[in-house]
C-alpha cells in the first residue's frame, strides 16, 4: 500500500500527504534523537569517570532495535517480543481473532453465494411477453433467472413442491410460489416473482387498453423523474463507515488486550521479584520503555497479521467487505492505533507497578478503562449519527478519547487535515508528559511490596 | 591496588523507621565479607543502596574511590533476598538475557550461561522453565544469574536460605573461589557458623549502624578470654556460678563455656573446678562469631 501511495504521491489529497509526513516524522525524529543522545553520551562518557573501563563489549552485530533505541531498551523489548510470540496467549488469541475475521468475511459471502439464479416454470407457452417479464424482473433483482417449460399447471405445482422450480407463471395470468410471500421476504426468488407479477399485470392492463404497440412501448419505457438529494446518499457513505467502524473496533480490541498484557506483565515482574535483579543493572525508565515498546511491537504485528489476512481472504473469495476503504481512513486508523497505544501503555504500566497480585488487577485497571470505553462508545455513536455534535468534537481533541473519536470524524469526513494534526500533536504532547509521570510512579512503586501502593502515597513521597 | 566497595555514612529512613543511620564499612576485593545483623537492622536496604534501588538521604557508595554509577553497577552481580526470575522463561534464555543486560554480547552470554550451569551441576536443565525446577536448583540458577557476567563485586542477600547442606556447600565453594579470583564478595546471612567458616571478615550492623566489624580472626581474639571446662559429674557448670568474675556463656554436654573478666585469674577458676570434681578438660578458646554477634548487639 505504501509503495502504491508513493507511486501516486502527486495525486494524493493534502490530508494523506500530511499523514504520511506525520508517520515518517514519528519514526525519523526519535531515531535522530536517539542517535544524537548516543553520540553525546559517547562524547561526555555519560557522566562516568573517564578512566573507567568501558563495560560494553565489542558486539559483533547489533539488532535493528538496538540501532533505533538504547541497547538496554532494545534488549528488554526483544525479550518481550520473543517471549510473547512464543506464548500460547498470542498464538491462541491471534487464531481466535483470525477465525472471527474469517467468519465476518466468509459468512456473508457464503450466504449470498447460495442465491443461485431462480428457475421459473412456464405453463401455456413461452410467449415473448412472459420471456420479457422474467428477463426484466431478473435484471431488477440482480440475477438471471432460467426458464423451464411445464406441460400443465399440475406439473408446475409438482415441480414447485419438489423444488424443481422456484416459481411458475401460469398462462401469463398467475404467478405460483411454494410458500406465500410476505412483505419481509427479500429473497431473490421473491423479488423475481414480484417483478414478473407486476410486469405481467402491466402488460395485461396495456393490452386491455387497446393501445398500439408503439404506445405500449412508450409507456413501458416511461422512467421516473429524477430524485436529487441535498447530501450524498447513505449508500455512498456506508462503505467508508464500515471501514471506520471496523478500524475503531480494532483500535479498541488492540488497546484492551495489550494494555492488559502490560498491566499483567509489570505486575508479574514485581510479584516474582525479578524486577529487583533487572533494576540492579537497567534504569527504571528504560526497563519500562523496553517493556511497552516490546508489547507494542507485538500488538502492531498482530494487527498487521489480522489486516493482511483480512485483505488476502477478502481478495481470494471476492468479498466486497473491504471495498470502499479509503487510504486516508486506513492511514488515520493506523496512526491513531499507534497514538492510542502510546498514550495508554504508560498509565497501565504505572498501574501495574502499584500492584503485585492478580486479584488487584481489576481495581487498578478499572479507572483507566473508563476514558477508553467512553471514547470508544462515543465514537461508535458519533459514527451512526447524521451530524457531528460539539461533544464529539471536544472528545476528538482530548488525548484519552481522541484515538477513537478522531478516526470516527475522519470516517464522517468531518475533519480537516490541520484539525487531525492538532489533535495528534496534543496526544503526543500528553503522552510525553504521561510517560514522565508514569516513570516516576513506576520507580517509586515497583520495589514497594507487601501491600497495594496508593497513588497518593507515591505522588506525595519525596524522591 | 585492588578496588574496594566503600559505604560512607549512609542515611535513609522510611516514615518513622530509621533504616540506615550513618552506616559505613568497606568490602575489599579478594575477600568474602559476611554482612550480619538482626532482622530489620538495615542489611537489605544497604545492599539495595549499592545498586541504586534505594534513594539515600545522605552518604555515598563508592567503588575504587569514586561514586558508583550505572556503568559500575553493570560490573556488579546481585542476588536479592526475595529471589527473582521469570518463572515461565527457560533457564538458558534467562541467563543469556541477564548476561546481555550486563553488557555481554550474545555469544559471550551464551557461553557464560553454559559455563555456569555446568559449574553448578544443572547443565541438563538449560531448556527447562524455572518454575519446573526444585527450590535448590532455582537457587542455583539465581546464583548463576548474579555471576553470569563475571562481575567484579558480588552482593548476595541470604544466598543460603532454605538450602540443604549440599546446596550450601556448593554455593559456599563458588563464593570462596570467586574471592580467590580477586572478586569482592558481600553476603548476608543469619547462619553465623556458616559465615564464620566462609568469611575472612564481617560487618555487623544494628539499627542502621555498624556495631562491630573486621577480620574474623581478629574479632575472635578480641574481647574477654574464654575457657572451656569439663568437670566429671557436673552437667551445667553449677560450680562456676560462685566463682567471681566468671560468666557461663553456655553449657553443652558437660562442657561449660566460661567468659572471664579482665581481672579474673584463670588459676583461680581451675582451682574452683578441681574442687568441684575431676577436671577432664580445661582449655582457652577463641570467641565464636555467634558470641561476637551477641556481644555486639548488647
Amino acid at each position: 500500500m505504501i509503495a502504491a501511495l508513493l507511486a501516486n504521491a502527486h495525486a494524493l489529497p493534502v490530508g494523506v500527504k500530511v499523514l504520511i509526513a506525520l508517520v515518517i516524522a514519528g519514526v525519523v525524529v526519535p531515531l535522530r534523537i536517539a542517535r544524537y543522545r548516543r553520540r553525546r553520551a559517547r562524547r561526555t562518557g555519560a557522566g562516568a569517570p573517564a578512566t573507567a573501563p568501558a563495560e560494553r563489549p565489542r558486539t559483533t552485530r547489533r539488532s535493528v532495535l538496538e540501532r533505533v533505541v538504547s541497547r538496554d531498551v532494545a534488549l528488554v523489548a526483544s525479550r518481550e517480543v520473543r517471549e510473547r510470540l512464543r506464548g500460547r496467549l498470542f498464538k491462541v488469541g491471534t487464531l481466535v481473532v483470525l477465525a472471527v475475521v474469517a467468519g465476518a468475511i466468509l459468512i456473508p459471502r457464503f450466504t449470498s453465494g447460495k442465491a443461485t439464479p431462480p428457475r421459473v416454470g412456464v405453463v401455456g407457452g413461452l410467449s415473448a411477453e412472459v420471456r420479457a417479464a422474467v428477463v426484466s424482473a431478473s435484471r431488477s433483482a440482480g440475477t438471471a433467472a432460467s426458464l423451464v417449460s411445464e406441460p400443465s399447471e399440475a406439473a408446475a405445482r409438482a415441480a414447485l413442491e419438489r423444488g424443481g422450480v422456484d416459481l411458475a407463471v401460469i398462462d401469463a395470468r398467475l404467478v405460483l410460489v411454494k410458500t406465500a410471500l410476505t412483505t419481509s421476504d427479500a429473497s431473490t426468488a421473491a423479488a423475481v416473482a414480484r417483478g414478473v407479477a407486476t410486469y405481467l399485470g402491466d402488460a395485461n392492463a396495456l393490452a386491455s387498453a387497446h393501445l398500439t404497440p408503439q404506445q405500449a412501448a412508450a409507456l413501458r419505457g416511461a422512467m421516473a423523474v429524477p430524485i436529487t438529494g441535498l447530501h450524498p446518499s447513505k449508500r455512498h457513505r456506508t462503505l467508508a463507515d464500515a471501514t471506520t467502524l471496523m478500524g475503531i473496533i480494532l483500535i479498541f480490541i488492540v488497546l484492551q488486550q495489550y494494555n492488559n498484557w502490560i498491566i499483567f506483565g509489570v505486575m508479574e515482574e514485581k510479584g516474582s521479584r525479578v524486577v529487583e535483579v533487572l533494576l540492579s543493572t537497567v534504569r527504571p525508565l528504560r526497563l519500562l520503555t523496553g517493556k511497552v515498546l516490546g508489547i507494542g511491537l507485538v500488538a502492531l504485528l498482530q494487527a498487521a497479521i489480522i489486516l493482511a489476512f483480512a485483505l488476502a481472504l477478502a481478495g481470494a473469495v471476492g468479498s466486497t467487505i473491504l471495498h470502499g476503504a479509503q487510504p486516508l481512513h486506513l492511514l488515520g486508523i493506523f496512526v491513531w492505533l499507534i497514538l492510542g497505544y502510546a498514550f495508554y501503555c504508560w498509565v497501565y504500566a504505572a498501574a501495574g507497578s502499584m500492584i503485585e497480585r492478580q486479584d488487584q488487577v481489576q481495581a487498578a485497571s478499572f479507572p483507566l478503562a473508563v476514558p477508553l470505553t467512553v471514547g470508544y462508545i462515543s465514537a461508535i455513536i458519533a459514527l451512526s449519527g447524521t451530524s457531528v455534535s460539539l461533544y464529539s468534537q471536544i472528545l476528538a481533541y482530548l488525548p484519552p478519547t481522541a484515538p477513537f473519536m478522531m478516526p470516527a470524524l475522519v470516517g464522517l469526513g468531518a475533519v480537516t487535515w490541520w484539525q487531525f494534526l492538532a489533535s495528534a500533536l496534543l496526544c503526543i504532547a500528553a503522552t510525553v508528559l504521561l510517560a514522565r509521570g508514569a516513570g516516576v510512579v513506576y520507580r517509586r512503586s515497583i520495589l514497594r511490596t507487601g501491600t497495594r501502593v496508593r497513588i497518593r502515597e507515591v505522588l506525595a513521597r519525596s524522591a | 591496588m585492588t578496588p574496594v566497595l566503600e559505604l560512607v555514612d549512609l542515611h535513609r529512613r522510611f516514615g518513622a523507621t530509621i533504616a540506615l543511620d550513618g552506616l559505613s564499612f568497606a568490602v575489599p576485593s579478594g575477600q568474602v565479607v559476611g554482612f550480619l545483623g538482626p532482622n530489620g537492622a538495615g542489611k537489605t536496604t544497604t545492599m539495595r543502596a549499592v545498586f541504586g534501588l534505594v534513594d539515600l538521604e545522605a552518604g555515598e557508595v563508592r567503588w575504587d574511590g569514586r561514586p558508583i554509577g550505572a556503568r559500575e553497577r553493570r560490573r556488579f552481580g546481585y542476588m536479592p533476598e526475595e529471589r527473582g526470575l521469570y518463572r515461565g522463561m527457560r533457564v538458558g534464555d534467562q541467563l543469556d538475557y541477564l548476561g546481555r543486560l550486563h553488557g555481554l554480547d550474545a555469544p559471550g552470554a551464551r557461553a557464560a550461561s553454559t559455563r555456569w550451569l555446568e559449574r553448578l551441576g544443572i547443565a541438563d536443565r538449560v531448556a527447562s522453565k524455572v518454575e519446573d525446577l526444585s527450590h535448590g536448583n532455582q537457587q542455583r540458577v539465581q546464583l548463576a544469574a548474579a555471576l553470569v557476567h563475571d562481575p567484579e563485586l558480588i552482593v548476595l542477600d541470604e544466598p543460603m536460605a532454605g538450602l540443604d547442606p549440599a546446596g550450601i556447600d556448593a554455593i559456599g565453594e563458588v563464593l570462596t573461589e570467586e574471592a580467590r579470583r580477586g572478586k569482592g564478595v558481600l553476603f548476608s546471612s543469619h547462619q553465623l557458623d556458616l559465615v564464620e567458616d566462609l568469611c575472612e571478615s564481617v560487618s555487623i550492623i544494628d539499627h542502621g549502624r555498624l556495631v562491630a566489624g573486621g577480620l574474623v580472626d581478629e574479632l575472635a581474639h578480641q574481647g574477654s578470654r574464654r575457657l572451656v571446662v569439663r568437670v566429671e559429674g557436673d552437667r551445667d557448670g553449677a560450680w562456676a556460678r560462685s566463682v567471681p568474675g566468671v560468666t557461663i556463656s553456655e553449657s553443652d554436654g558437660g562442657a561449660s563455656r566460661l567468659v572471664l573478666d579482665a581481672t579474673t585469674d584463670s588459676d583461680a577458676v581451675l582451682r574452683a573446678a578441681m574442687a568441684a570434681g575431676r577436671v577432664t578438660q580445661f582449655s582457652f578458646e577463641r570467641r565464636r562469631l555467634s558470641e561476637v554477634f551477641r556481644e555486639a548487639l548488647t
